[in-house]
């Protein structure tokens, strides 16, 4: 998937006075909160992002992450704090007073305009000449193997199609920030993998400070160099993606990203690396825990674990994963393995031994 | 003979009844009319070029035209922006204005004109005014003019002109504007560029709806013009009463439908489909490419690149300032469009209250005498229960029919729907005059000119047509799989569909017998001319009544013609509103 076209996504600087702007751009969110009538959908958010930076704002539905969109499109001004842009306030400024990119969640092709000329809009508005345009916008057809149907009009195209001429409009002008909302939302699973290494290169190619907002934990998983846990209005934990997964400091983080197992303390004892402080409670992700049947010989390196009997309560076969549904006391503990073969398995019913890695044991807020 | 029977199976069976009504109440009489209108069985084209060798004929014909146009570019003028700032709206805002452009609409178009006479004339609520402010010493003309002509049919055209544009721009996705916007298009770009290609379905179905309303509409302009405005359809209507012979009327029709029928088909005859779908837009971006309007444009774009690269340098993270005044100019443009179209029927309801023995504005005390003198007279009263008789046989008999037709139409192939359904809507997209004279021959076929019988035929096919709208519209909506889900638990066609879908589509089959009742009750034009002066309908009596112009009776009837949609349109939306919460309370109602 990675095209490496070499110099033809280069844009010559000579070409128009579009190039005036660095390659990227610094975003800094200082306190920032949005009212909606009496109800706060984005409060005291503070974020800096840093140039040529991918940071993802992730979270559910209603946590105010679309907002922060907005506000950082220009489309809606905070109702207080500041938002920068490469240290210019531009917390009044309108979206068409803005230099920057943005892919939107149903793409929003203009469907009265072909694609060329869909693509030339951003050039038109920035007034660029027509022969300019008109180079401009082949090259990046080609950039996006798309220039065979650079006349056809966007109902025309599939969705993926569709998806990269929304990515080819918001990069032809060359803006130093790139917005992208629920940017594969749309699309279905196989496709959308193939527009993550799409849209991948072209970050790496083109170097934008890109924000992207999604729900699909996957999505940010995979693309951004940072993410942003948003819930209620705000920043839950801000970190690389393994840090995420890895360390989460909540409970929401730790649940929202991926599984987790809630150990409670009234069913056995938590025993970790560290005293549990007061306030949280204990995870251990599901691939972290192994599984054994009660009579099988320790493993070496049996005195840095915890194991607790349990009861299978159901076992669900994925493919190369097989997930137990383990009863230990009163909670349920999920265990995924990965499938090998001459592995045992264990049918509901059965008694079994969960254990694992003291140092795998984290506390989160509760 | 055994295609018919096929067809008899067919879902669009069920459009039958529909389609045998309009064929035998105007279809064969306008195959009739043309054969008249061409001396058959001789067969020349007498009667046409004695229409053309007439200069009064031609200059009538000519100003039928110009006068149509000019009411609809004043219509497309006025309820452009209106139907935007509707649009732009807030959605709580949103659903009153629509409410209150719905209201004219609704309300008698007869008594709308009154109330123009009232406003504008001699010693009308304008000139009045303009005296008592001394703005003026002697009255001006306003009214018995073109200029009152056209205050007038605009009034009565606008709403048929801002509904279409509301639903195509309700249509377009606001993602797209901000999209422009996020692009470097200023808000004017923005809307010039993306909104208005995109509303332009709604632009052309508006303006063919006020158009060919206009070219089949006399009563305002006879009521509101001089000698000098009246138009072919009044001539027509003249024609009639006048002489029984029917070659030069059937010529005049025919040169009426032909004018609509051209410009029809011209830009476009779906009606019906004001959502423009993807692929004719599509089909109209590329020929806008080809046309000289599109290069136009593009030559116009590329002078002003240089200015747009100088501005976008220099604005370039840039506050923007201001918003208001458009913002306040948009307010009082709204309003004064509220005014104009509300005011005439607010004035007649408050007129009927006066106590004086003329008509006056404002009533210098209030009374109820008139509604009494109205109520106490036999002649209104019998014209009042007359109008209810025929309303309600119009309602039951349309909202059969319409509801048959709609439902068989919902499940027929795309290309015969839309084919069926042009049929059905015919008495409605062609001037209504021609309706009337078809129906008027229709009838004597029949041998039921001047029979109440005559007349709910003859009100039934536009009723139809509104009912199959409506219905069509809910059907829409209905998921079809329900249907299914009941054929699986072994209900039979008939028991799915009086027990499933009946129930489910209930609300849209109310709207269209409220419509179709409201369209028997206002109904004048095609009434006028197949009642024969045998059957004295409210509207009828009211008609002639203003052309005499005496007691405030009027004010009374008018008030109450005016006030009575309002109340169907209250009980509409309890219907509506239940239905809609009892399917909210349905889905949230956890299953036990």
């Amino acid at each position: 998937m990675n095209l490496h076209l070499g110099n033809v996504t280069q844009f010559s600087s000579k070409e128009t006075a579009l190039n005036e702007n660095p390659v990227a751009a610094q975003i800094e969110f200082r306190h920032v909160t949005k009212m909606y009538a009496r109800i706060a959908a984005v409060k005291g958010v503070s974020l800096t992002v840093g140039q040529g930076e991918f940071v993802t704002i992730l979270g559910p539905s209603g946590s105010g992450k679309t907002t922060a969109l907005m506000l950082l499109a220009g489309f809606v001004a905070p109702s207080n704090g500041d938002i920068l842009i490469s240290g210019k306030s531009v917390a009044a400024v309108p979206s068409y007073r803005r230099d920057q990119g943005i892919v939107f969640q149903n793409y929003a092709l203009f469907p009265h305009l072909t694609v060329r000329r869909n693509l030339e809009f951003p050039l038109e508005m920035r007034g660029m000449k027509a022969p300019d345009r008109v180079k401009r916008v082949d090259r990046m057809l080609e950039r996006v193997r798309l220039a065979e149907f650079g006349d056809r009009m966007p109902s025309q195209l599939s969705g993926g199609q569709q998806q990269r001429v929304a990515l080819a409009r918001a990069l032809i002008a060359d803006p130093p920030i790139l917005l992208l909302d629920e940017p594969l939302g749309a699309l279905d699973r196989n496709l959308r993998e193939q527009m993550q290494g799409e849209i991948k290169s072209l970050h790496r190619e083109f170097g934008k400070t890109t924000i992207c907002v999604t729900h699909d934990q996957e999505e940010a998983l995979t693309l951004s160099d940072r993410i942003v846990v948003m819930r209620a209005g705000q920043i839950e934990q801000t970190d690389t993606p393994e840090a995420l997964y890895d360390r989460p400091t909540t409970r929401f983080v730790a649940t929202f990203l991926g599984e987790a197992n809630i150990l409670e303390i009234r069913d056995f004892k938590v025993e970790a690396d560290a005293a549990q402080p007061s306030g949280t409670v204990a995870v251990v992700r599901p691939e972290r825990v192994c599984i054994a049947a009660p009579g099988a010989p320790k493993r070496a390196d049996a005195d840095l674990r915890q194991s607790v009997t349990g009861k299978v309560d159901d076992m669900i076969y994925a493919g190369p994963l097989r997930k137990y549904q383990v009863r230990v006391g009163n909670s349920m503990v999920i265990v995924r393995e990965h499938v090998a073969s001459g592995q045992q398995t264990f049918k509901p019913g059965e008694e079994v031994c969960l254990g694992w890695l003291r140092s795998d044991v984290r506390f989160v807020k509760s | 003979m055994e295609v018919l029977q096929k067809f008899g199976r067919m879902p669009a069976g069920l459009t039958i009844p529909a389609i045998a009504i309009l064929l035998v109440v105007v279809g064969i009489p306008t195959i009739q009319l043309f054969l008249t209108s061409l001396n058959a069985p001789s067969f020349s084209l007498v009667n046409y070029q004695a229409f053309f060798e007439q200069r009064a004929d031609v200059v009538i014909l000519f100003r039928t035209v110009t006068m149509s146009v000019v009411v609809t570019a004043i219509c497309v003028i006025i309820g452009y922006p209106t139907a935007y700032l509707i649009v732009a709206a807030p959605q709580r805002l949103r659903i009153t204005l629509v409410v209150l452009v719905l209201i004219p609409w609704l309300t008698s178009g007869l008594v709308r004109t009154y109330a123009w006479t009232v406003i504008l004339g001699d010693h009308g609520l304008i000139n009045n005014l303009l005296i008592y402010l001394g703005v003026i010493s002697s009255p001006l003309t306003l009214v018995y003019n073109r200029l009152g002509v056209y205050i007038g049919m605009v009034h009565i055209m606008l709403p048929m002109m801002i509904l279409p544009l509301l639903s195509a721009m309700q249509g377009i996705d606001k993602s797209l504007m901000a999209a422009a916007r996020s692009m470097g298009a200023r808000p004017f770009a923005a809307f010039w560029r993306v909104f208005f290609p995109l509303s332009l379905p709604g632009v052309r179905s508006g303006a063919l709806l006020v158009f060919v309303g206009c070219l089949g509409f006399y009563i305002t302009p006879q009521a509101l013009g001089g000698l000098s405005d009246a138009m072919l359809s009044g001539f027509i209507a003249d024609q009639f009463q006048s002489t029984f012979d029917l070659a030069p009327i059937a010529t005049s029709a025919y040169i009426l439908l032909a004018i609509a029928m051209v410009v029809l088909s011209v830009f476009g005859f779906n009606l019906s489909d004001v959502q423009g779908r993807p692929a004719q837009i599509s089909h109209r971006a590329r020929l806008s490419q080809f046309s000289s309007l599109g290069q136009g444009s593009r030559y116009i774009n590329e002078i002003v690149t240089h200015y747009r690269a100088k501005r976008w340098a220099s604005h370039l993270y840039q506050v923007a300032h201001g918003g208001t005044w458009s913002k306040l100019v948009g307010v009082v443009f709204m309003l004064s469009v509220l005014v104009y179209l509300l005011c005439p029927g607010l004035i007649v309801i408050i007129m009927s209250f006066s106590g004086a023995a003329f008509l006056e504005f404002p009533p210098s005390s209030l009374s109820l005498r008139w509604y009494q003198s109205f109520l106490g007279d036999p002649s209104w009263t019998g014209a009042l229960w007359t109008s209810v008789q025929l309303g309600i046989a119009t309602t039951i008999a349309s909202t059969i029919v319409g509801t048959l037709a709609a439902y068989g139409l919902s499940r027929t192939s795309s290309r015969l729907r839309s084919f069926l359904i042009m049929v059905i809507l015919t008495p409605i997209t062609i001037p209504v005059i021609v309706v009337g004279v078809a129906a008027y021959l229709g009838l004597v076929n029949l041998g039921l000119l001047g029979s109440k019988t005559g007349i709910v035929l003859a009100h039934s096919i536009g009723a139809i047509a509104s009912v199959v709208v409506i219905v069509s519209a809910t059907l829409a909506n209905f998921d079809r799989t329900l249907e299914q889900a009941a054929q699986s638990m072994r209900a039979g066609p008939l028991r799915t569909f009086t027990r499933v879908t009946l129930p489910l589509i209930r609300p849209g089959i109310i709207g269209g017998a409220v419509f179709a009742f409201m369209h028997s009750f206002d109904e004048v034009v095609v009434t006028s001319l197949v009642s024969a002066f045998a059957v004295t309908t409210l509207p009828l009596k009211l008609l002639e009544n203003i052309k005499q112009q005496i007691d405030p009776t009027i004010a009374a009837v008018g008030s109450l013609l005016t006030l009575m949609p309002l109340l169907w349109l209250v009980a509409l939306y309890f219907v509506w509103r239940r239905s809609r919460l009892n399917a909210s309370h349905m889905l949230t109602e956890p299953a036990t």
